[in-house]
């Protein structure tokens, strides 16, 4: 097995580079995302909190070749977001990797916001009241109570959504295609190893990937019980 | 007198007066008063709140003014709408229609709405709030490191710490201390803050016995030597009838009536919890562990307080708290009795009690209104009348 790994082509290389920037690009934008939808979600009594909870949950539900097909739709030449970067001299979004950064935070946008939200929750409303009541702002209350007190959440949501984005296949073959350095993630690139035959190649890829999924979920699991446990 | 802290609204740089009594500033008295010498500022100072809501069966309608001076107690049953009323107080919920004015200045009316971060309010909740990922003398800081610049800080960490006697809890974590302990930090951490107002809410519910024993004391000492004035809600008479100077007294969502407290208690709605009566006594010492009470030209004696129960704090007046049922009337005075508190009263009134076959006899003594539970016979038996002067055995007294 070892003398696999070393028959890795520059071509893998690329890959693995770019899953892991598109993994880390999805989960900065959705902490930074995900962290206000989260905390308004677990405050808001608005009716419109059920729609929005619907909508974070979709990707959850929806085949990823739907969600794909309408990002395509939407951010290639002919959609409304791509025709109009492209008025405004800029190309549109299909086939590049903004176009499939923006289809994997929408993709994994449910594993940022349900662990944020459960902890949000778990801490309740007393502790930012406390805060307050202490002459504390909102932005002061983020900083220095609902972050260190959920940082348990947060850990387990940048985890979760780093490995939900190393697995997804669908929305970035359908929204991105398959192009070297720009579009070819991992997953992608074990499919076409395998639609040429090539199983070695997609064998050691894909053993790669299960092995890291193995492991961050293991992490993922083991901060939960120790968070459970209260030593948050 | 101005109310403590409250100028800071209009002028940061002035001071107040319950930080000089503990001799923290001297020369600030002459500042103060010139610089309150419009007729409003000698206007009893008070927070007005009118509140219209309604939730399911739940409604609470109040405008009322609550006075900003000594300890105000909000006392109901459970559901009656006292929380409900603090935490808009505060403007942590922010109700359509509310209003709500300290002093003079607006907190909450139509659009405008003041965030509860911006009111110079400290709270106490029911149960333990410490944050729990900082340490007690992080928690006691929270508020204090937080202050404006312009904010007059008058009650500074060490005092605090010595107020509530906290030091040597201060490294500790929130999850060592005991209830009470972290009732007298959440109190302290409150009062950094530098509060114009300090609302409690039910802070000694969630304690057993012995926790409360722990901190009724040191809510005294802070009423009397910061003279912030507090809003303290409560379900349990006993420590309303211990603390409180005035009494709010809340029904079903409505402020039923609201008065001092001594006469507050006269009220029928609270002698059908128990009647009871308070009695303000000025102490002359102890001999023998007997202290030696006053009121008015009468005198009494009471098993003093163990030095464990008062600390290093001795008070020279006393709360007498006196249960209806605790005091026999005589015609003449009585020698052959163990019963050695014996005051001299006069009948003001009747009233019915809970109880078909008793009455509630309304007495007076030293200008004090006392409260006397007999059976209607033996009123009859007596000839009881208004403006009769008779004698009141007092068998039971709490002391606080």
């Amino acid at each position: 097995m070892p003398e696999l790994f070393l028959a890795l082509s520059p071509q893998d290389w690329q890959a693995i580079q770019l899953t892991l920037k598109l993994c880390l690009y999805t989960t900065l934008i959705l902490l930074l995302l995900g962290t206000p939808l989260a905390w308004w979600l677990s405050l808001s009594q608005s009716k419109l909190r059920t729609a929005i909870q619907a909508i974070v949950a979709l990707p959850l539900v929806l085949p990823p070749t739907v969600l794909g097909f309408y990002l395509l739709l939407l951010l290639g030449p002919h959609g409304a977001v791509g025709s109009t970067l492209e008025q405004l001299g800029f190309t549109h979004l299909a086939f590049s990797f903004s176009g499939i950064l923006i289809g994997s935070v929408i993709y994994s946008l449910p594993f940022t916001v349900q662990p944020l939200l459960e902890s949000f929750r778990r801490m309740g409303p007393r502790p930012l009241e406390v805060a307050a009541t202490l002459g504390a702002s909102k932005l002061d209350q983020l900083f220095s109570v609902v972050l260190p007190l959920c940082r348990g959440g947060f850990i387990v949501a940048a985890t979760l959504t780093f490995a939900h984005t190393l697995g997804e296949f669908g929305v970035i073959l359908m929204l991105g295609g398959s192009i070297p350095g720009e579009t070819q993630v991992l997953s992608v690139l074990i499919y076409d190893h395998t639609e040429a035959m090539n199983y070695a190649q997609a064998h050691q890829l894909s053993l790669g990937l299960l092995i890291a999924a193995f492991v961050v979920l293991f992490i993922v699991y083991g901060l939960n019980r120790r968070f459970e446990r209260g030593t948050v | 007198m101005a109310i403590p802290g409250t100028e800071h609204l209009h002028n940061p740089t002035t001071s107040s007066s319950w930080w000089q009594r503990l001799g923290w500033h001297a020369n600030a008295k002459a500042n103060n008063q010139a610089r309150h010498s419009t007729p409003a500022s000698n206007a009893p100072k008070s927070l007005r709140v009118a509140l219209q809501l309604q939730r399911g069966a739940f409604s609470l309608e109040l405008n009322n003014c609550l006075p900003l001076q000594g300890i105000t107690a909000l006392f109901g049953r459970s559901g009656c709408g006292k929380t409900t009323l603090l935490r808009a107080i505060a403007g942590l919920d922010r109700h359509a229609g509310a209003q709500v004015q300290f002093i003079d200045t607006v907190w909450q009316q139509g659009n405008t709405f003041l965030p509860v971060h911006q009111r110079r309010i400290g709270m106490v909740f029911q149960e333990s709030s410490l944050l729990p990922h900082l340490s007690v003398k992080q928690n006691l800081l929270y508020g204090f490191n937080r202050l404006a610049k312009h904010i007059d800080v008058h009650l500074k960490p060490e005092q605090v710490t010595q107020l509530l006697e906290l030091a040597p809890l201060l490294q500790q974590a929130p999850e060592q201390l005991s209830g009470g302990q972290r009732q007298r930090v959440a109190l302290g951490r409150a009062l950094l803050s530098q509060p114009q107002l300090l609302l409690l809410d039910e802070p000694l519910a969630s304690l057993d016995q012995q926790s409360r024993g722990e901190i009724l004391p040191f809510l005294q000492r802070i009423a009397n030597t910061t003279g912030i004035p507090m809003l303290l809600v409560s379900h349990q008479l006993d420590d309303v009838v211990k603390l409180a100077d005035h009494l709010v007294l809340m029904q079903h969502g409505r402020i039923h009536s609201q008065g001092p407290l001594q006469q507050q208690l006269l009220q029928p709605e609270l002698a059908a919890i128990g009647a009871m009566s308070l009695l303000h006594a000025q102490s002359h010492g102890s001999k023998h562990h007997l202290l030696k009470l006053s009121i008015g030209q009468q005198q009494l004696q009471l098993p003093a307080p163990l030095p464990a129960n008062t600390t290093s704090y001795s008070p020279t007046s006393y709360r007498l708290r006196i249960q209806a049922r605790d005091v026999a009337l005589s015609l003449k005075p009585i020698s052959d009795s163990s019963v050695s508190n014996q005051l001299q009263v006069s009948i003001s009134g009747f009233s019915p009690a809970p109880h078909p076959a008793e009455t509630l006899v309304e007495l007076e003594l030293e200008g004090q209104p006392l409260q006397a539970l007999l059976t209607t016979q033996s009123v009859e038996r007596l000839g009881l009348q208004i403006g009769q002067r008779v004698f009141a055995q007092i068998k039971a007294v709490a002391l606080d």
